[in-house]
């Protein structure tokens, strides 16, 4: 059965036809809230509410979009909604920065090494996290998410020329930002 | 080209966006300005530092946790369109009740007339039933004649037509 049959049968009432919907989407969904976020717990509970407003929203979504760019704006709003409540108070979980079991020299090396980039990659996010609102979100939905450029001027109502500039900005803001700390010791380089 | 422009254009050749033509004039200038090839470098790598390991899952029994939610809005819900049907209703029910005295206030009214204006009115004499009154010489017939017409509903219609 093809999407957009999923969603008519949703909208009729069907339960089945919606957690068809929740299986495909909801690692999206969940991965979307925890690129903002940054806490599973947190992302998680994020997740559900934007499928609980997607099936009470149901009724007003009349195909003009494809159901995931429509969910992804469910998403992104409800994700900055909780940003905004909390103050953008940022969480980085035990979980992001895990230790490793290590059990010999070369584990040992190649622990050290993922332990170096996980750090890394945690020290990125945080700065995406820091940057303006606008450039964050389009950030996150670009090179976090992958979104296509259609796609973000869909969710963020941006033309497809502002996401062009917008990104350009966002990326050059996080560099120039980030370079006095990453441009030590190994520079930008994923190890 | 400006090193200005490169940078934006190598923003977009992240992305795949520019075109062949474009793409050489890019090379071009990295080939020759250090400065923009470093720029480029931290970009690409600032790109996969960003770009997630693998697609994360989110936490065990999701759609089972969602489930009992969703039938619990669904209880909800007719409730709040009914709070919400009725937070409309109500100042809409006031509103009419105060268009319907402002009609009936403003509505010129017909005055209520005595029983002599409407005898008036008739071309009756209002005058001819206390006439029987002060003629009757007896003063308990007069009595009962006043007591009869003081209990009387609608004198107006029994009285005695000139």
């Amino acid at each position: 059965m093809d999407e957009k049959q999923l969603v008519r049968l949703a909208q009729d009432g069907s339960q089945e036809a919606f957690a068809e919907l929740v299986a495909k989407y909801q690692s999206k969904v969940f991965s979307m809230a925890m690129s903002f976020i940054r806490n599973r717990e947190a992302a998680d509970d994020a997740a559900q509410e934007v499928f609980l407003k997607a099936y009470l929203a149901l009724p007003k979504f009349h195909m003009k979009s494809e159901f995931g760019t429509w969910l992804y704006r469910i998403a992104v709003n409800h994700v900055k909604d909780v940003l905004r409540k909390r103050g953008r108070a940022r969480e980085v979980s035990l979980e992001d920065v895990r230790e490793l079991p290590v059990a010999d020299e070369n584990a040992l090396e190649k622990a050290e090494a993922e332990r170096e980039t996980e750090a890394r990659k945690s020290l990125v996010q945080r700065f995406v996290q820091a940057l303006p609102e606008k450039y964050r979100d389009i950030l996150t939905l670009r090179d976090i998410q992958g979104l296509p450029y259609e796609e973000i001027a869909q969710v963020l109502h941006l033309s497809p020329g502002t996401v062009d500039s917008r990104l350009h900005r966002a990326r050059k803001m996080l560099k120039d930002r980030l370079a006095p700390h990453l441009g030590q010791e190994g520079g930008f380089h994923e190890m | 080209m400006r090193c200005k422009t490169a940078e934006k254009w190598i923003s977009r050749e992240l992305d795949g966006r520019l075109d062949g033509r474009s793409r050489g004039l890019l090379e071009e200038h990295l080939r020759a300005c250090p400065a923009c090839r470093k720029a480029e470098a931290e970009y690409r790598s600032l790109q996969a530092l960003l770009r997630p390991g693998k697609e994360e899952a989110p936490l065990p029994r999701f759609w089972e946790r969602l489930e009992p939610r969703i039938r619990e809005e669904q209880k909800i819900v007719p409730l709040v369109l009914w709070e919400r049907w009725a937070l409309h209703a109500i100042p809409a029910f006031a509103a009419l009740v105060a268009l319907a005295a402002a009609l009936l206030f403003l509505t010129p009214q017909t005055p209520e007339m005595s029983q002599s204006e409407s005898l008036l009115i008739e071309n009756a004499n209002p005058f001819s039933e206390t006439r029987g009154l002060f003629e009757e010489k007896r003063p308990e017939a007069r009595s009962m004649m006043l007591i009869f017409a003081s209990l009387d509903d609608n004198p107006a219609a029994r009285r005695q037509r000139p």
